[in-house]
C-alpha cells in the first residue's frame, strides 16, 4: 500500500514538472496603489487593459486598489506583511515609517539600475536632481512620479481687479501690493487675499517673493540656515500683517478647514489666492461650466520683481509627488531585473499610454490630427470603460522622462489660453524657481520631532499675521522654536549638506 | 485567625490532600468553569497576548523586520523623550487639564444626580433621565462642529458676547479659553449619562431613613446631607479611583478637534503627542514607549489612591 501511494505521488509530480515545462507561465507582478475610482468597481477578468499590457511586455499585472482614504496606514501595515505585493506606491516618500524601513532594507535599491542607460532608458532618462530628493542617505530606493517643477503661483480675479481699477499686468511687489490693497476696498463682506488652515503654503510663496529662502536656505558662507533667519521673511510676514489690518484678509483663515478653500474664490468672497498655478485653469473652468462665464476671469502672475529688480519667485517644489517602491519581501533577486524593466516600459510612450488613458476604441478614439478624443456619442461608455478597466492604474504612472503619451491628448476647449500661459510660465518662471537644499537631507530630529516642531514657526506666524503677538514675541517663538529642536535640525541639516557636498 | 488563613495552612500542610480535593472541586463545579471560560479566554487572547506587542518600546521596531528582528535599543525611547526640551509642556498641559476636569467636571454628575432623585414627578424625572442621556450618544466630531457654529466667530455666542461686552472673547481661538471649552464640552456631553451609577446607587438607600428623618423634623438639605450623601459615598470613592487611573488621559480626538493655530500651545498633551509621533509621524517604538509610561503612572495612581482610601477607612476598589 505504502509502495502504491508513494508511486502515484512521484508520478505526479513528475507530471506537474512536465506541465511547467510545457506552458511558460507568464510573470505575474503584483502592485499596490491608493485608489480614487470608488463608483465603479475595477474588473480583473478578461480586461483588455491588462491583456494588451501582458502582450506588450509579457507581464500578468495583478492591481490591488487600496482607498486613498488612509492610504499611509495601509502602507506601514502592509509593510509587516509576509508575502507583500511586489510593488508599491507610496504617496509620502518622506514618512519616517518609509525612511526607517528603507535603511532597515525592506525595499531593493535601484541606484545602479537608474544609472543603466541601454537596459532602462527611460527611468535613467529622469532628473538627477529629483531622483536626489527622493534618495535616502544617497541611495535611490524608489522611482518618483513626477510633478511640474515651479507650480506654485499668484492668481487674481482679473475682472474685480478690472472693477477696482488696477489694468495692468503685476509685474513688481508694488504692483502686487495696489493690486491687494484695492481688492481689500471692494466691499465689506468680502476679502483680497483668499487664506485658509494651510496658511504655510501661502506664508511660504510670499516670503520668498520677497526674496527668503524656500523653508532652508544657504548663506554666503555656505551654511544651512531656516528661512526666518532671513530678514525677507518678515518682510512677508509684514506684508500679510498689513492686508489683515486694512481688511483684506478673513480674521478666521486659521481655522478654514483646506476643502473650503476654492469654495471660497468661487462664491466670490476673496479674488487671490497663493497657491499652485495650475489652480488658474481649474477655476476658470468651474467658472465657465457652472457660473455661465465666457470670457477670461482669472488671470496668473508672471514673475514678479522686488524693489532692486532682483526677481525669486516662486518656491520649488520638488518635483514629484511620491514613489514606486519594490518590496525586497516579495521580488528574488533574479526576478528583480524583471520589475525594473517592466516599470521602465510603464514609463515608455505605449506604457504612459495604456495606464493614463488605456486603449483605442476602448477609452479612446483618434482624430485626423493625430490626437486623442472621444465622440460625442461614446463618452458614457469610453468614461465606463475607463472606469472598468483602467480604474486608478494612472497611479502607477511615473512619467519619469516627462509626457510621452501616444498618441497625445487632444487640448481643451474654452480656458485653452490660460492652459497655454500656465505651460509658458512653467517655461518662463523655471530659472527663478528657488529649491530648498534640505528636502533631499535627512535630520534625525526632523524625523523624531517634526510634527512637534514646524507647528510651532506657522503658529508663531499666523498670530502674528493677525496682530495677536508682537515682533519681539514672535521671536520669542522663533527662539523657543530654536531651543525646542530646531537649533539640532539645523546643525544636523548643516552636517548633511556638508558630506553631501563632500562627496 | 480568619477560617480562609487556617485553610491554607492546611493545604500548605499536605500538597497531595491540596489536589486532590481541587480536582473533586472542579469536577463538582465543572459547569461553572465552563461558563467561565470564555470570559477567562477573551482577557488571555484580546488584553493579555497582546501586552507582549510592548516589548517594541524598547526596540527600534522597522515593520520589515518585525517585532522578533527589530533592533535593541533598551530605554532609548524614554531617554529621547526626557531629553526633548518641550516634554514639560505636554506634561503640564496634561496635567492642568486634568485637575480641570477632577474639579469641575467630576462632580457635575454627583449634583445633577441629587437633583434628579429630588423630583417628585416620576414620569417627567425618566422623560428628562432620557433626554439627559442623548448628548452622550453624539459624535465628538458634531459636538465640535456644534460649537464652532455657536462659538464661532459669526456664532450667535460670539456675536452676543461681543455686543455686551464691547469686544469679542476668542473662544476658539486663544489657549487661555482652550481648556474652558474643552471641560465645558466634557461637561455638556457626558454629565448625564455619568449620572447613571449615581442613581443606581441612589435605589439602594432605605426610604424608611428619609420617613424616619422627616418625622424628627430634619428638612430637604439635612436629609440630603445627612441621608443621600452618606449612602452613596462609596460609589463617589469607587468614581474617583478610577478617575485617578486616566488622569494621564485627556484623548486626543477632541483635542485635536479643537486645535488650530490660535491655540494649539493649550492642547498638546501626552495623548496628542502619542498620536503624533505614532499615527502621523510612523514611529511606533516612540509612540509605544510614551503610552506604556503613562501607563505605568496610571496603575500607580491607582493602587495608591486605593491605599489611601482604605486609610480613610472606604472600601475602595478592592
Amino acid at each position: 500500500m505504502k509502495k502504491l501511494v508513494s508511486l502515484i505521488l512521484a508520478a505526479m509530480m513528475l507530471l506537474s514538472m512536465a506541465g511547467i515545462a510545457a506552458a511558460e507561465e507568464p510573470f505575474e507582478i503584483t502592485v499596490m496603489v491608493p485608489e480614487f475610482t470608488l463608483d465603479v468597481d475595477y474588473v480583473e477578468e478578461n480586461n483588455p487593459v491588462l491583456q494588451a499590457i501582458e502582450e506588450a511586455t509579457g507581464v500578468k499585472l495583478k492591481m490591488l486598489f487600496m482607498s486613498n482614504e488612509g492610504y499611509g496606514d495601509n502602507v506601514n501595515t502592509t509593510l509587516t506583511e509576509n508575502n507583500p505585493p511586489m510593488v508599491m506606491a507610496v504617496t509620502d516618500a518622506r514618512d519616517p515609517s518609509i525612511i526607517n524601513s528603507a535603511r532597515a532594507g525592506a525595499f531593493w535599491d535601484l541606484t545602479d539600475f537608474i544609472a543603466d542607460k541601454d537596459n532602462y532608458p527611460y527611468l535613467a532618462a529622469g532628473a538627477p536632481a529629483v531622483y536626489q530628493n527622493i534618495a535616502i542617505d544617497g541611495r535611490i530606493y524608489g522611482i518618483f512620479r513626477s510633478r511640474a517643477f515651479p507650480r506654485a503661483g499668484i492668481y487674481y480675479r482679473l475682472d474685480i481687479a478690472k472693477e477696482v481699477g488696477f489694468d495692468r499686468e503685476v509685474k513688481t511687489i508694488d504692483d502686487l501690493t495696489e493690486l491687494a490693497e484695492k481688492l481689500a476696498g471692494y466691499s465689506n463682506d468680502t476679502y483680497a487675499l483668499n487664506m485658509c488652515s494651510y496658511y504655510a503654503g501661502t506664508i511660504n510663496v510670499i516670503t520668498v517673493a520677497m526674496g527668503a529662502p524656500n523653508n532652508w536656505g544657504i548663506d554666503e558662507n555656505g551654511n544651512i540656515y531656516p528661512a526666518h533667519k532671513s530678514p525677507a521673511y518678515l518682510e512677508g510676514l509684514n506684508w500679510l500683517r498689513h492686508l489683515y489690518e486694512i481688511g483684506g484678509i478673513d480674521p478666521n483663515f486659521a481655522t478654514i478647514p483646506t476643502s473650503e478653500w476654492d469654495n471660497i474664490e468661487r462664491t466670490g468672497k476673496a479674488f487671490m489666492r497663493f497657491d499652485c498655478l495650475d489652480n488658474t485653469h481649474r477655476q476658470q473652468e468651474w467658472f465657465e461650466n457652472n457660473a455661465g462665464v465666457t470670457e477670461q476671469v482669472f488671470q496668473s502672475v508672471g514673475p514678479i520683481a522686488k524693489a532692486d529688480g532682483s526677481i525669486t519667485v516662486w518656491p520649488q517644489n520638488n518635483g514629484f509627488a511620491g514613489e514606486i517602491l519594490i518590496n525586497k519581501k516579495g521580488v528574488s533577486e533574479e526576478d528583480l531585473p524583471k520589475v525594473v524593466k517592466f516599470l521602465d516600459w510603464c514609463n515608455g510612450p505605449e506604457g504612459q499610454t495604456i495606464l493614463n488613458a488605456g486603449l483605442e476604441g476602448l477609452t479612446y478614439w483618434v482624430n485626423e490630427d493625430g490626437y486623442r478624443y472621444v465622440p460625442e456619442d461614446k463618452i458614457d461608455e469610453a468614461g465606463m470603460n475607463s472606469k472598468m478597466y483602467v480604474h486608478d492604474m494612472n497611479q502607477l504612472g511615473m512619467g519619469v522622462p516627462g509626457n510621452l503619451e501616444n498618441p497625445p491628448a487632444s487640448v481643451n476647449r474654452g480656458v485653452t489660453a490660460l492652459r497655454e500661459r500656465y505651460n509658458q510660465l512653467n517655461i518662463e518662471l523655471a530659472p527663478y524657481a528657488v529649491a530648498d537644499p534640505c528636502f533631499p537631507l535627512i535630520s534625525q530630529t526632523a524625523v523624531d520631532y517634526g510634527a512637534q516642531l514646524s507647528p510651532i514657526l506657522t503658529d508663531a506666524a499666523a498670530q502674528y499675521i493677525s496682530g495677536i503677538i508682537s515682533e519681539d514675541e514672535l521671536r520669542g517663538e522663533w527662539e523657543r522654536w530654536g531651543e525646542t529642536g530646531g537649533d539640532k535640525m539645523t546643525a544636523e541639516y548643516n552636517e548633511a549638506y556638508h558630506a553631501s557636498i563632500a562627496q | 485567625m480568619s477560617s480562609k488563613a487556617e485553610d491554607r495552612l492546611a493545604l500548605h500542610g499536605s500538597g497531595a490532600v491540596y489536589w486532590h480535593k481541587l480536582a473533586s472541586e472542579v469536577r463538582r463545579d465543572r459547569w461553572l468553569y465552563v461558563l467561565l471560560a470564555p470570559g477567562v479566554i477573551y482577557f488571555l487572547v484580546f488584553k493579555y497576548l497582546p501586552m507582549f506587542g510592548i516589548v517594541i518600546a524598547f526596540e527600534n521596531y522597522v515593520p520589515f523586520t518585525g517585532v522578533l528582528g527589530s533592533e535593541w535599543v533598551g530605554t532609548k525611547w524614554f531617554n529621547s523623550f526626557f531629553g526633548f526640551p518641550a516634554w514639560t509642556t505636554y506634561l503640564a498641559n496634561t496635567l492642568i487639564l486634568s485637575v480641570m476636569n477632577l474639579v469641575f467636571y467630576f462632580p457635575a454628575p454627583i449634583i445633577l444626580a441629587l437633583m434628579l432623585n429630588e423630583m417628585r414627578l416620576q414620569r417627567y424625572k425618566r422623560l428628562l433621565q432620557t433626554m439627559l442621556y442623548v448628548p452622550h450618544f453624539i459624535s465628538i466630531v458634531i459636538v465640535v462642529s456644534i460649537t464652532f457654529v455657536m462659538f464661532g466667530p459669526s456664532g450667535i455666542v460670539y456675536k452676543a458676547t461681543e455686543s455686551v461686552l464691547g469686544y469679542p472673547i476668542k473662544y476658539m481661538g486663544s489657549p487661555d479659553t482652550f481648556r474652558w471649552m474643552i471641560i465645558g464640552q466634557t461637561i455638556w456631553k457626558e454629565t448625564g449619562w455619568g449620572t447613571i451609577i449615581f442613581l443606581a446607587a441612589l435605589t439602594n438607600v432605605d426610604t424608611q431613613l428619609y420617613e424616619a428623618a422627616m418625622v424628627d423634623g430634619a428638612g430637604r438639605i439635612r436629609r440630603l446631607w445627612h441621608i443621600t450623601l452618606p449612602a452613596i459615598r462609596s460609589t463617589i470613592v469607587l468614581m474617583l479611583i478610577l478617575r485617578m487611573g486616566s488622569m494621564l488621559d485627556t484623548g486626543y480626538d477632541h483635542l485635536i478637534l479643537m486645535a488650530n493655530a490660535m491655540n494649539r500651545k493649550a492642547s498638546q498633551t501626552l495623548d496628542v503627542f502619542v498620536y503624533q509621533q505614532g499615527i502621523q509621524s510612523g514611529q511606533f517604538s516612540y509612540a509605544s514607549a510614551i503610552g506604556l509610561m503613562k501607563s505605568i503612572v496610571s496603575v500607580t495612581l491607582v493602587v495608591s489612591s486605593n491605599k489611601i482610601a482604605h486609610l480613610l477607612g472606604e472600601q475602595g476598589l478592592y
